[in-house]
């Protein structure tokens, strides 16, 4: 024992340097993160805003079990579960290969340019994104007329007003807003590369697509890997400003999201503690998957969290 | 990894059971200090002190604007009473930041909020407010001059005394006096409306056949035709199908005593049923179900819309937009929808829309009630509403005000500059009512016809309204699920394919109602019902 | 050879064709807004104009700085996003870096610290209440210190970390430097990429966040940033005089909800987008040339 510990010192010690680069971070973790989670509580309690924190009266599981027993339970996770996975497959793989088409750009003026451009619209917010879809999107809208003109339709979709188009055009939506600032990270990694595995390759007869293959992808996939074990672990959540906006009576049944059933319950008072028990839920199921994937790729690619 | 998560679990386990330290106590301390001045009878106390201070005045809507410092009316203002507002209004999110506010006991000297507000219960049960009646008592008895006896017994609390005093709240024994304008009408596009023949759109056959007339005549010509418009579709319903077409129908809403359950009523049903036979005629268009108020605005703007269940409020830009450039493509309210009966068309009610509070956060409650008084008064009234007499207004024979020339004619035709300049009505929560509606200029011609319409057919509903199951209670969450089932049931009743299928809707309606608990609710309604009749002297 | 000339070929113009369109595609909308919003606010409302504004008028625009205030609310935004972003990108570089080190004593009970956070939080109340305590209501560094250290950041900084070569710490290590000084010195300049992506990130969080600026800020208003204060504008705008049941008032037929909506839009985002070129050199050449080398 006695040199266990001793060792331990040493190493303190050694690394003390280090320890202190790291202690302010555990630091602020503790004071901004750990210690407000004393709210978590409030999901257990029957917490009215006027209450002192922790004073409430201790009502057990009895929110769990409401959410749970609410009859659109299935239908709420389904949709969550749903556009999440959807937005995991297109989502996460669309700016990969927008970064690696991008990056086989040889002019670099040219390529300044699409990248510029391509990170604007993530700027947009989805309110006004939201409002230009749906006048867009009406059955009289510029899509339905392009279609018809094209020759696809024979007459006006109204797509808002189905739920069977609504996961779909909160993907591609989605995918239209992100791609160039999902990019970015990719960019920047791909720069990172050492341009003399390149020049090697290039010595050894390597095409565009071999170089591709064997050096970009293996170079980045660290960065894919911990990007997609991130992804995974916010499967529960879902974009609210997107679908709240694009959500209205018809599609509801495709649009009800964790968040949106949320967001109907709304802030009145007994809620809190509600909706908090609804989001202890989800992190309790996000962390559990994050975890899992973590597994999963450290066993395919190596890379890992921890 | 099972460690990890066990680590993980137990590190968010503790955390979250470490009671939170230093939490203040709440409720503020309460003892009122003494009065500086001695009130007079007859007078208004705010005439007794007028030094300077600065009143810190939270208004929960993120689109107040208050340009206090550079407005001439708010400037007379504070001259005369010393006092200056210092307005806190929230950026956004605005139950947020009160609710934070309230939970962090920051709450600044006096708040204004919806009457309905549930934080108003929750702020009175927590003591953070101080009795206007205690503060009437001790500081200016003039108060009460100035507020209706009944409108302070309507907003009084379990203890009997009043926390928060409203604005725009008329009682019954008011309306008479008061000059009313009617928000609820049915309207038509004037030059379609005459194109089709001016038809009697008030059986579900005429209605029927008048949309559809509309729809041949317009429906190739006009892209994107909409024979009908209505309010937006909600997680709860649609206002055009929900009170606007019950009271428009004139539905009653209790029947010997008995608050009547509304939907049950035959002749309401017919026309839902009318407006479903619309829907699979083809004459209700898309759109309808998925358009936000921007959509349908612009809709309107573009000559699409024929006939609009919806309030004439709030298409009023549009409106004046149409009549700007051909009054004749304008719209105008007609007799729309009935089942025989006259329309019941609210009017305002004693809740008024919204309440003010003195918080006991108040750096000097005195010189609060006072100004308050003041803003009741007539002589306040007039300072927020027309500004210095001989500046800005003139007085007529009976004592009306009038602006000046040159101020009417900002007024109408350049709102902006008024509105800068004047800080046009800055302070709108306190006022004296029947003054305020008697007092306002009078309206354009493109809205007073359709704002007149419903006047003859007003009545006051008062004490229907906070009839509400107080939140978090049992019934508070019965009345939500039960208006979320009507939220998505009635898109389907609308939308069914034909009459069979209507009723097995809505018969499903009431039996899952029933079972989610429509009794218990009632009752409480009921009680809450009889409690307010009381308070109004309605007998029955 | 030619086969393979050709192909090359064939490939580099539809990528080139591709990239074209995603240009088209990702500005049209942006140009549609703008456009818009040089446009009258009426005809934006009778709808299709698509490409040109019609009744070109500058009263969006008017409406939307005629308030003083804003250019306060731009100098706010401006300084919490430098401050804001120096901060937190070298604060949470500093102990990314730390972490990244597979060897440092309590690693594991660091990550998994830092992982939970990212899930588990308190809600607005007891946050609230926490910074009350601390006194950052109503102060600057409301902005600053509350968003030094994003735990998702670090794992993007550690990734990037673990990439650089270990020769270059060593041969620091064995001219004798520390922990910290090889930090400052090796790492940081060997981090451009990943420094200008987080830069980025946070400088972007930081100008659009307008939450903090509604929430704790309220009696000191000359601290609201810009996104607070154009939400303002947004509010006041829409039917505010209808709803307070005043007489009917004379609307500017220029102005419009959605015109104002579109005109903070394009105000708010064109100083990102001036910005971005300058940290974009970054992203397109690779640094790492000639640091091993040495």
């Amino acid at each position: 024992m006695k040199q266990r510990n001793s060792d331990l010192w040493k190493r303190i010690k050694q690394q003390r340097f280090l320890l202190m680069m790291v202690l302010p971070g555990m630091v602020w973790l503790l004071v901004f993160c750990y210690f407000p989670m004393y709210g978590c509580q409030i999901a257990f309690q029957n917490y009215r805003i006027t209450d002192v924190l922790g004073s409430s009266e201790w009502v057990g599981l009895k929110w769990f079990a409401k959410f749970f027993k609410d009859p659109l339970f299935m239908q709420v996770m389904k949709n969550t579960l749903g556009i999440s996975l959807l937005k995991l497959l297109f989502g996460f793989t669309a700016p990969i290969i927008f970064a690696l088409l991008l990056n086989e750009i040889r002019n670099i003026k040219f390529k300044r340019v699409v990248q510029t451009l391509s990170y604007l619209p993530h700027f947009l917010s989805w309110v006004i994104l939201g409002g230009i879809m749906i006048t867009w999107l009406s059955d009289t809208g510029v899509i339905n007329k392009a279609l018809i003109a094209m020759g696809v339709l024979e007459e006006g979709i109204s797509f808002l007003a189905k739920p069977e188009y609504f996961w779909g055009i909160s993907v591609i939506s989605e995918i239209w807003k992100e791609l160039g600032w999902g990019a970015i990270i990719y960019l920047a990694a791909i720069s990172g590369i050492d341009p003399s595995l390149y020049e090697a390759a290039e010595i050894d007869g390597a095409n565009r697509f071999q170089r591709l293959w064997y050096i970009t992808l293996p170079e980045i996939s660290g960065t894919i890997a911990i990007l997609f074990i991130l992804q995974v672990g916010s499967i529960m959540g879902s974009n609210f400003d997107q679908i709240f906006v694009l959500h209205n009576a018809l599609n509801d049944s495709a649009s009800n999201v964790v968040d949106m059933f949320v967001y109907k319950i709304g802030i009145g008072n007994g809620s809190y503690s509600y909706a908090t028990a609804i989001g202890l839920f989800r992190s309790v199921i996000s962390l559990v998957l994050l975890l899992i994937a973590n597994k999963v790729t450290e066993k395919l690619e190596g890379s890992s969290l921890f | 990894m099972k460690k990890i998560l066990a680590l993980a679990l137990c590190t968010a386990m503790t955390a979250s059971l470490i009671a939170g330290c230093g939490n203040e106590e709440k409720k503020g301390e309460g003892e009122l200090p003494a009065a500086k001045t001695e009130a007079t009878e007859g007078k208004p106390g705010w005439q007794d002190d007028t030094e300077p201070i600065t009143l810190d005045w939270y208004v929960n809507y993120s689109w107040y604007t208050s340009v206090w410092d550079t407005a001439e009316f708010s400037q007379y203002i504070e001259e005369q009473t010393g006092v200056k507002v210092n307005a806190i209004i929230p950026s956004g999110s605005e139950s947020e930041k009160l609710n934070t506010m309230i939970a962090g006991n920051t709450l600044p000297d006096i708040i204004t909020i919806e009457a309905g507000d549930p934080a108003l219960q929750e702020m009175v049960q927590a003591g953070l407010l101080y009795p206007l009646n205690d503060l009437a008592d001790k500081y200016d008895p003039y108060f009460y001059e100035v507020t209706s006896e009944q409108t302070m017994n309507w907003f009084a609390q379990e203890d009997g005394k009043t926390y928060g005093y409203p604005n725009a709240s008329i009682s019954p024994d008011q309306y008479d006096d008061v000059h009313m304008v009617i928000y609820q009408s049915f309207n038509v596009k004037n030059d379609y409306y005459e194109a089709i023949g001016s038809p009697d759109m008030s059986t579900p056959e005429g209605f029927l056949n008048a949309l559809q007339a509309a729809q041949d005549m317009y429906g190739d010509q006009v892209d994107g035709f909409i024979p009908i418009g209505f309010h937006s579709f909600s997680d709860t319903g649609n206002y055009s199908f929900d009170s606007y077409l019950l009271d428009y129908l004139g539905v009653p809403k209790e029947i010997g005593g008995k608050l009547y359950d509304r939907r049950e009523d035959k002749g309401y049903q017919e026309w839902l049923r009318t407006f479903r036979k619309a829907n699979e005629m083809g004459l209700i268009a898309a759109n309808v179900f998925t358009d936000s108020r921007q959509q349908l605005e612009e809709e309107i703007a573009q000559n699409r819309v024929f006939a609009l269940l919806y309030q004439n409020c709030d298409f009023m830009p549009e409106q004046e937009m149409l009549w700007m450039e051909d009054p004749s493509t304008a719209y105008v309210a007609i007799q729309g929808p009935s089942s025989g009966n006259a329309p019941a068309l609210e009017g305002p009610s004693i809740s008024g829309w919204t309440v003010t509070c003195v918080t006991k956060n108040c750096k000097d409650p005195e010189r609060a009630i006072e100004f308050m008084s003041y803003l009741l008064s007539e002589e306040g009234t007039r300072a927020t509403m027309f500004g210095e007499v001989g500046v800005s207004c003139e007085l007529d024979a009976d004592g009306t005000p009038h602006y000046t020339p040159e101020y009417q004619d900002m007024y109408i035709n350049d709102y902006d500059a008024f509105f800068e300049r004047t800080g046009s009505e800055p302070l709108w929560m306190l006022r004296d009512p029947v003054l305020e509606k008697n007092w306002s200029a009078e309206q354009p011609d493109y809205l007073s016809q359709m704002y007149d319409w419903g006047v003859p057919y007003v009545v006051n509903g008062s004490q229907f309204s906070q009839i509400d199951p107080a939140s978090g209670t049992e019934e508070a969450e019965i009345k939500q699920d039960i208006d979320l089932l009507w939220g998505s049931t009635l898109p389907k009743l609308i939308t069914a394919a034909s009459d069979e299928e209507f009723d097995r809707l809505l018969s499903d309606y009431f039996t899952q109602r029933d079972a989610l608990g429509w009794e218990k609710l009632l009752a409480v309604q009921q009680t809450k019902y009889e409690e307010n009749c009381k308070k109004l002297g309605i007998t029955e | 050879m030619k086969k393979r000339l050709k192909k090359v070929k064939l490939f580099d113009v539809i990528n080139v064709l591709l990239m074209v369109a995603i240009c088209f595609l990702m500005i049209y909308p942006i140009w549609y807004v703008v456009v818009n919003s040089f446009s009258e606010g009426t005809e934006v409302l009778k709808g299709g104009i698509y490409w040109w504004p019609r009744n070109f008028c500058l009263e969006n625009y008017s409406a939307v700085f005629k308030n003083k205030e804003i250019y306060t609310a731009f100098g706010i935004t401006v300084l919490k996003t430098v401050v804001g972003t120096v901060t937190s990108v070298l604060f949470t570089a500093m102990v990314a870096y730390g972490l990244s080190k597979s060897y440092l004593v309590g690693r594991k009970i660091f990550m998994v610290m830092g992982i939970v956070t990212m899930f588990f939080s308190g809600g607005l109340i007891p946050y609230f209440l926490l910074i009350k305590q601390l006194g950052m209501l109503d102060s600057f560094w409301v902005y600053i210190i509350p968003a030094l250290f994003g735990f998702y950041n670090a794992i993007i900084f550690m990734t990037f970390f673990k990439n650089i070569p270990v020769e270059l710490e060593e041969s620091a290590k064995i001219d004798g430097a520390n922990d910290f000084v090889i930090f400052l010195k090796i790492i940081l300049p060997v981090s451009g990429p990943v420094l200008a992506t987080i830069a980025l990130f946070n400088g972007v969080g930081q100008w659009n966040d307008y939450f903090t600026g509604v929430i704790y800020i309220t009696n000191e208003q000359w601290l609201i940033p810009i996104q607070t204060f154009l939400y303002k504008v947004i509010s006041e705008s829409s039917s505010a005089r209808i709803v307070a049941n005043m007489p009917a008032s004379v609307r500017n037929s220029m102005v419009t909800s959605t015109t104002i909506k579109y005109a903070t839009m394009v105000v708010t985002t064109f100083p990102i987008v001036c910005v971005y070129p300058f940290l974009q050199k970054y992203f397109v050449q690779g640094i790492m040339v000639g640091s091993v080398k040495g």
